[in-house]
């Protein structure tokens, strides 16, 4: 008997030592989706057939004593931006629900060459923009802790699965938080790697400059294993990194004492206000890594807003370029919640873009500066636990700033961690922001604090 | 930005958006003039300061 939950370290183990079959695996959690995914929908398609063909594949390898390590028969899914050879890739849009590509995206290549099993393609919000949305073909995915609230996003479909034991992980991207934001509301980690870390190549873009990809699963330790199955040097991705990938699992466990961590608390204490509950949790976790022998100082950046209207002006028409043919010949195919955000996009001026891309140099500079004397920045990845999920207004993003996409602007490594739960049983989670390409910092100090603290124990009641 | 401003520049973006939608969109337009307004420091830039380069020339 398959348990119902696993983390991927704990799969993988039970797979390389044969106590764990993938086949079993993977049915096992085809079981569940047909189980539990009718209320969630955070499946657009499942491909149980092709799963269990890879799980059996995958199986032989292993017995035949060629087992290629962690992600080795690991089911996960695909958030429906990322191209999968012959199978459709909509970006949960009618505007592309006939899309078929020939070839995989690169970082799914090197997951599925790491052996990790695809069992279907994950809902999103639309292009990773609109969401959450009632008027696509397929319904928004649901938050597993509470089907009535909203699962963050752009990465919805992999913040549920994940959340909900359907995948062991999954892939995400993220733009100005849609890995960051689901995993902090479905209570799970994620990483957005630093910028140029993981192609993008295959992956359906948002706006070509702060578009990450990156993955969510349920500890550091797993986000650990996926980056290092997903990032590495494309050629065909102008902007991938050319540099040498470190041991990210190998830097886990490791002491964090003597990090130097800067708690950034106006950003969540004035700029865009916590509730309580998030307040608290945070201090708590602050205190957690002052406890880990963690040196905890206060930061004072630039206000919230500033960061935030530097990325949505560099956001919008960065994506308006992209769809501008189809939001002219085909405006209503899209939800209304994209169209519009796209119809405001293309307000914005060619000047305001060039002032963007000046103020993100300043705003880079500033945080770099900043990092001089620390390891780690800390705070918010969302100022409240999740909220009902018709509750979310149509220009949300620009009402108040975002607390994630600051490190979109910057391109630095930025991870949701969960710190505690409401009284009604919500997750809440901090962020913890690393100097780029210092991607292993984040995950070691996420690691410590999922080790030192009971959190991420407890799962949802499905 | 008045409402006929956004007809106007709807119109030149080549969307056909409907008329409901386009009093949602324009009762955000100020918050838009506020991302816009904070992208310009008061008393201007420096008039060298160069924005930022995603893509980076190789290494010679």
């Amino acid at each position: 008997m398959v348990p119902e939950y696993l983390t991927i370290a704990e799969a993988a183990r039970l797979i390389e030592k044969r106590e764990l079959s993938p086949v079993e695996l993977v049915d096992s959690r085809l079981d569940r989706i047909a189980r539990l995914d009718g209320k969630l929908n955070s499946f657009i398609r499942v491909l149980g057939d092709e799963a269990r063909r890879d799980a059996r594949a995958a199986e032989a390898e292993i017995a035949g004593g060629k087992y290629r390590g962690p992600m080795h028969g690991i089911p996960i899914g695909l958030k429906d931006i990322y191209e999968t050879a012959g199978v459709a890739t909509t970006g949960h849009s009618k505007v592309m629900q006939d899309h078929v590509p020939k070839a995989d995206a690169y970082s799914v290549k090197r997951l599925r060459d790491a052996g990790a099993i695809v069992m279907g393609k994950l809902a999103t919000h639309e292009f990773a923009l609109g969401g959450p949305s009632f008027d696509l073909p397929w319904p928004p995915a649901r938050n597993p802790w509470d089907v009535s609230r909203f699962t963050g996003g752009s990465s919805s479909g992999t913040g549920a699965s994940v959340a909900a034991g359907l995948v062991l992980g999954g892939t995400g991207s993220d733009t100005g938080g849609s890995i960051r934001g689901p995993a902090a509301y479905c209570g799970l980690a994620g990483i957005k790697p630093t910028y140029g870390l993981i192609s993008r190549m295959g992956i359906l873009p948002l706006a070509f400059s702060l578009d990450h990809a990156g993955p969510l699963a349920w500890t550091a330790e797993d986000n650990a294993i996926m980056l290092q199955a997903m990032a590495g040097h494309d050629p065909a991705d102008p902007a991938s990194a050319n540099r040498p990938i470190p041991d990210y699992r190998a830097a886990l466990g490791r002491d964090v004492k003597g990090l130097r961590i800067g708690l950034v608390r106006h950003f969540y204490e004035r700029d865009n206000e916590a509730n309580t509950a998030t307040r608290a949790a945070i201090a708590a976790a602050a205190q957690a890594f002052e406890g880990l022998g963690c040196r905890v100082s206060e930061l004072t950046l630039s206000p919230l807003a500033d960061w935030a209207a530097c990325g949505m002006a560099i956001m919008q028409p960065e994506a308006y370029a992209i769809h501008e043919h189809h939001l002219r010949t085909r405006f209503t195919d899209y939800g209304e919640m994209f169209r519009d955000r796209m119809a405001l996009a293309g307000l914005v001026t060619g000047a305001d873009y060039v002032q963007a891309l000046r103020r993100r140099r300043e705003l880079v500079d500033e945080l770099d500066r900043a990092m001089a004397d620390l390891d780690l920045v800390m705070t918010a990845a969302a100022p409240t636990e999740a909220p009902p999920i018709d509750s979310v207004p149509k220009f949300a993003i620009l009402e108040r700033p975002s607390l994630t996409i600051a490190f979109n602007v910057t391109g630095s490594p930025a991870m949701s961690v969960r710190c505690g739960f409401t009284d009604t049983g919500l997750p809440l989670s901090f962020q913890i922001v690393g100097k780029r390409f210092d991607d292993a910092t984040v995950l070691r100090a996420a690691d410590a604090y999922e080790q030192a603290t009971p959190w991420r124990a407890r799962r949802p009641q499905l | 930005m008045t409402r006929q401003e956004l007809d106007a520049a709807l119109a030149r973006l080549g969307l056909k958006v409907p008329e409901k939608e386009r009093d949602e969109i324009a009762a955000a337009i100020p918050l838009l003039e506020d991302v816009q307004k904070r992208l310009r420091p008061p008393g201007g830039r420096n008039v060298a300061a160069e924005p930022s380069h995603v893509v980076r020339f190789p290494e010679a």
